[in-house]
């Protein structure tokens, strides 16, 4: 090829690019002109979107986990996935962004997501300071620790045990602040090492370079039961040493969004108490539970609509996803977890798990 | 044979055993190195490293979550790339001649490596239990290492003795491609191991059964292999087309468009627009082009040329904030820019035939670009940004380095400029992207876009990414390609300018090739540092190669069990990764020797 062509090409080519560039940005900036979304709601940017964005962990056994092919898969997963199916319609229409828990807030508040579900605990400075809302708990936690059998831990040591030794956790988490206030009230002297990402912490558990991990309790059983080490890793105390009440975050100042993700974890509550599940959802008798009727729109969905949603918008998410018990069992059953006899359980089986009644 | 031993121990003792300290660093680095290897090997094979949580993720590791049903997209991708891959090099066969001899040596080398790491490797090795006592285990017993030796020493006495023989003969070097290409392939077809396979229960099956790797893949890759030897022929059979050189370069130059738009939008094409006014504008624009270069020498469009020029400029202006397609918005703007650059170029018969080439090749692109760059993304991805993993990695790396390239060019010229305005422009640029971190830019493209766009308003992150990545890298090409425009004598400029050259061929001809080629290993250099940068698209929420390895699969629990297999994964990573540098910069240290770099 001539010589000449190919510095054509090289001018050629950074004009076409540069044009594309421009033509992109003005296309963006025409459709800009069609709507100002200037002081739009949550719900409203969602649905001109398409699909929610919805924050995760970067990785919690049992919470939230990516398959082999890319898939989403977890217990705050299937509530993200839950939250689109009453929005859409289509649980399927979420896109994920996996966050650190250092960085969730800020992403919370930046507007890349719309609503964060991600192990995180509802408390008076993340509610007052941030700019947050929370919804109601969806698991009921709490902090504990785990160790080495061999290092004379077991499942009645205390927080007095574990002086002298290394701690490791994640950073941005109240698990590291809990963890320096308790053990200083113990007087306890640790070495604190906080990592990015808790998986990091394991592995460096694994490796020998720190002799306990600490977290909230639920990602301690799930991987000390995929790690077949039942009988070499012990979690302890036996009552956490805090309160971690997980659930959904999103926006101050946006009550109907909050509302429908409200509401959205109270109908898998309902659903469950009810026994409703994704299996007997069309043969289940609605004329004997009027409630449940109201809440899945069989009659005339006014509440619903009155939210902005569809009038079936709780009856797709029961019947895509499932109740809270069954989106519980499937999740967290195989690591180990249950309900029965936890703060998990059903307000009637003595669980702190209630719904206020859809009237 | 004697004599050769004695001849190689003497060569020996002289390179290695010269003297006393060089017999101390001979022998003390001998032992790290023996050490390094074994303590990795030993790190490997502990049963409690399970390599399948590498394996078994190969998908995610390429692709991240991209939809099966669009894998055809990347099939047809890397399929295209194969043949025009076997075109050129059919094409372009060398014809030198590579000697057995040399192919022998090299597979003996080879016997060689397998054979040293198989002697080292340890029969015990160590490892932390979960209850944190120190396990050792045997992990390569006497039978096994010996199961590996034997067949291996005879296949390098084989090799090693063929030399003795009076076998020879020699094979053309292009050839060997194939062969290399082909072994590959056919261990796909042939090597089992141990694959993870689910009962009833949804439970892990242990001990994992033993099945054909990676069995989804092996049609698509045969097929691409035939299809790569079939255009090979092709390829040479085309050799004595006159222009076929040419037409080659060209499909090069559009093939990263056509994968681009191929793999990352699913445009959906409305015929009606197509017909209706894309090609309308396609043929004017084209016709258009076509008059000014057919027209350039005629004397009368000389004696009206500004006011063409002006007229066209006018026109642009107009036509820009008219409510005209964007189509014919650009296309305005490109005939503009051509029509001011064609006067200062070509005059010959031949330099008009590769300019009207030129220009429709760019009308393509331009339309290709506009049809599927500005539509939505027809891919549907439930869960994360349309893809990841070595495939994101290379899109930065590739695409980055394709856009940043020219821009370098382009802000190197310009800040050599002589008019004040564009060396001004083309310095700041410059001085201000290098001035910030890439990090910062990465947040930029990610964080702060999206707090000056209205909400709603979305760009693809990707497509963020990649125009911060070309700006960011075309500056520091810009300032290499700068060194290399500082390296030409004053005597080149006024040598050109003697014999009546246009600033534009100067600059074409007889500057440019010279500047670049004097910059070709910080080109590489730079490239290289492109390809590993891209990992730090991790911290705006982009999975690239790494993040796969580092945070996503040592969380797999229920079923398959990764939890807690981080380390397998980063050395995967870190092998792919040296796999790639390393081959990038022995390829252009050939490139340098064959083009004389640094020897004069
Ligand atoms: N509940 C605590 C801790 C949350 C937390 O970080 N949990 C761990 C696992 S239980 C996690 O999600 N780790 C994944 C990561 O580090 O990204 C909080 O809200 O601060």
């Amino acid at each position: 090829m001539n010589k000449k062509a190919i510095v054509f090409l090289l001018v050629f080519a950074m004009v076409i690019v540069a044009c594309g560039d421009t033509t992109e940005e003005a296309a963006v900036e025409a459709t800009e002109e069609e709507h100002d979304h200037e002081g739009e709601s949550t719900l409203e940017q969602v649905l001109e979107r398409g699909f929610l964005k919805c924050g995760v962990s970067t990785g919690a056994t049992g919470f939230t986990e990516v398959g082999d092919d890319g898939s989403y898969s977890g217990f705050d997963v299937d509530y993200c996935y839950a939250v689109a199916a009453a929005v859409f319609g289509d649980y399927s229409k979420v896109e994920f962004k996996q966050l650190t828990a250092a960085e969730r807030f800020t992403a919370l508040s930046a507007g890349e997501i719309d609503v964060l579900i991600r192990n995180t605990t509802w408390t008076q400075s993340r509610d007052t300071e941030l700019g947050n809302d929370f919804g109601p708990t969806t698991y009921f936690d709490g902090q504990q620790l785990m160790g080495r059998v061999s290092d004379g831990l077991s499942s009645s040591s205390t927080l007095a045990d574990i002086d002298g030794l290394r701690v490791c956790t994640n950073a941005g988490t109240t698990t590291e602040k809990n963890i320096t206030e308790g053990a200083g009230l113990v007087g306890a002297t640790i070495e604190l090492v906080t990592v990015e990402a808790f998986s990091e912490a394991i592995d460096k558990f694994i490796a020998g370079e720190c002799d306990i991990v600490t977290t909230d309790g639920s990602g301690l059983v799930g991987r000390r039961a995929v790690n077949d080490a039942l009988n070499d890793w012990a979690i302890f105390p036996q009552s956490p040493i805090s309160k971690e009440p997980l659930g959904p975050t999103y926006r101050s100042n946006d009550s109907q969004w909050a509302d429908i993700i409200n509401w959205v974890v109270y109908a898998t509550i309902i659903a469950d108490e009810y026994g409703v599940t994704r299996a007997n959802i069309d043969s289940f008798d609605y004329d004997a539970a009027p409630e449940m009727g109201r809440l899945f729109g069989k009659n005339d969905g006014e509440l619903q609509t009155k939210m902005g949603l569809k009038a079936d918008a709780y009856y797709n998410v029961v019947k895509q996803i499932g109740n809270y018990d069954e989106i519980f069992s499937r999740n967290l059953n195989p690591l180990g977890l249950y309900r029965e006899g936890g703060a998990n359980a059903r307000w009637t089986e003595g669980g702190l798990v209630y719904a206020p009644p859809a009237r | 044979m004697v004599d050769l031993i004695k001849k190689s121990a003497k060569s020996l003792q002289e390179s290695l055993f010269s003297s006393v300290g060089s017999s101390v660093l001979t022998i003390a680095t001998t032992y790290l190195v023996i050490n390094f290897f074994r303590g990795m090997l030993g790190f490997a094979l502990t049963s409690d490293k399970d390599w399948l949580a590498v394996l078994n993720n190969m998908q995610l590791y390429m692709v991240q979550a991209y939809p099966e049903e669009d894998f055809i997209r990347v099939w047809l991708s890397v399929g295209l790339t194969f043949v025009l891959a076997g075109l050129s090099i059919g094409i372009w066969r060398s014809e030198a001649r590579v000697k057995s001899s040399q192919v022998f040596n090299s597979f003996f080398k080879g016997g060689l490596g397998v054979l040293f790491f198989t002697i080292i490797a340890p029969t015990n090795a160590s490892f932390m239990g979960n209850d944190g006592s120190v396990i050792t285990e045997e992990v390569l017993s006497m039978d096994s290492r010996l199961g590996i030796l034997i067949p291996v020493v005879i296949f390098c006495a084989i090799f090693f003795s063929i030399r003795f023989t009076n076998v020879s003969f020699t094979v053309n070097s292009s050839d060997m491609v194939f062969f290399y290409l082909f072994i590959p392939v056919a261990l796909l077809w042939f090597v089992k191991l141990p694959t993870i396979q689910l009962n009833q229960n949804n439970e892990r099956i242990i001990p994992d059964p033993v099945m054909p790797i990676a069995s989804s893949t092996k049609i698509p890759w045969t097929v691409i292999f035939v299809s790569f030897l079939v255009s090979y022929f092709i390829g040479m059979y085309l050799k004595n087309i006159k222009s076929i050189k040419s037409i080659m370069s060209l499909s090069w130059f559009l093939l990263p468009l056509l994968i681009f738009s191929w793999i990352f939008k699913k445009p959906q094409i409305d015929m009606s627009v197509v017909l209706g006014s894309d090609l309308p504008i396609f043929g004017v624009f084209l016709l258009w082009g076509f008059l000014v270069i057919t027209f350039v020498n005629n004397a009368l469009f000389k004696k009206y040329y500004s006011t063409y020029l002006g007229v066209t400029f006018l026109l642009t202006l107009a036509g820009v904030f008219s409510g005209l397609p964007m189509l014919a918005k650009t296309c305005l703007l490109l005939i503009t820019l051509f029509s001011v650059v064609v006067p200062a170029v070509s005059t010959s018969s031949q330099g008009k035939r590769s300019l009207l080439i030129v220009w429709a090749v760019a009308l393509v692109t331009l339309t290709f670009l506009l049809r599927g760059g500005a539509s939505d993304t027809g891919i549907v991805v439930p869960g994360s940004s349309i893809f990841g993993g070595f495939s994101l990695t290379w899109l930065l790396a590739i695409f980055g380095t394709y856009v940043s390239f020219p821009l370098g060019v382009l802000l190197a010229l310009g800040r050599n400029s002589k008019l004040p305005i564009i060396r001004i422009v083309c310095t700041g640029i410059i001085e201000l992207t290098r001035s910030v971190p890439y990090i910062t830019w990465l947040f930029f493209a990610s964080v702060t876009l999206a707090v000056f766009l209205p909400a709603g308003v979305e760009f693809n992150l990707i497509v963020r990414v990649l125009m911060v990545t070309a700006f960011f890298s075309g500056a520091y090409f810009a300032e290499n390609i700068r060194g290399g425009l500082q390296s030409i004598p004053k005597g080149q400029y006024e040598a050109a300018d003697a014999i009546g050259m246009s600033p534009f061929q100067k600059i074409s001809l007889i500057i440019m090739p010279q500047a670049l080629r004097a910059v070709i290993p910080t080109l590489v250099s730079s490239a290289i540092t492109a390809f590993k940068d891209s990992s730090l698209v991790t911290i705006i929420g982009l999975f690239d190669f790494l993040t796969i390895g580092k945070t996503v699969i040592g969380n797999q629990s229920i079923p398959v069990n990764f939890v807690g297999h981080d380390r397998e994964n980063l050395i995967f990573v870190a092998i792919v990764y040296w796999i790639f540098t390393f081959t990038l910069s022995r390829r252009s240290m050939k490139v340098e020797k064959k083009l004389g770099l640094g020897e004069r």
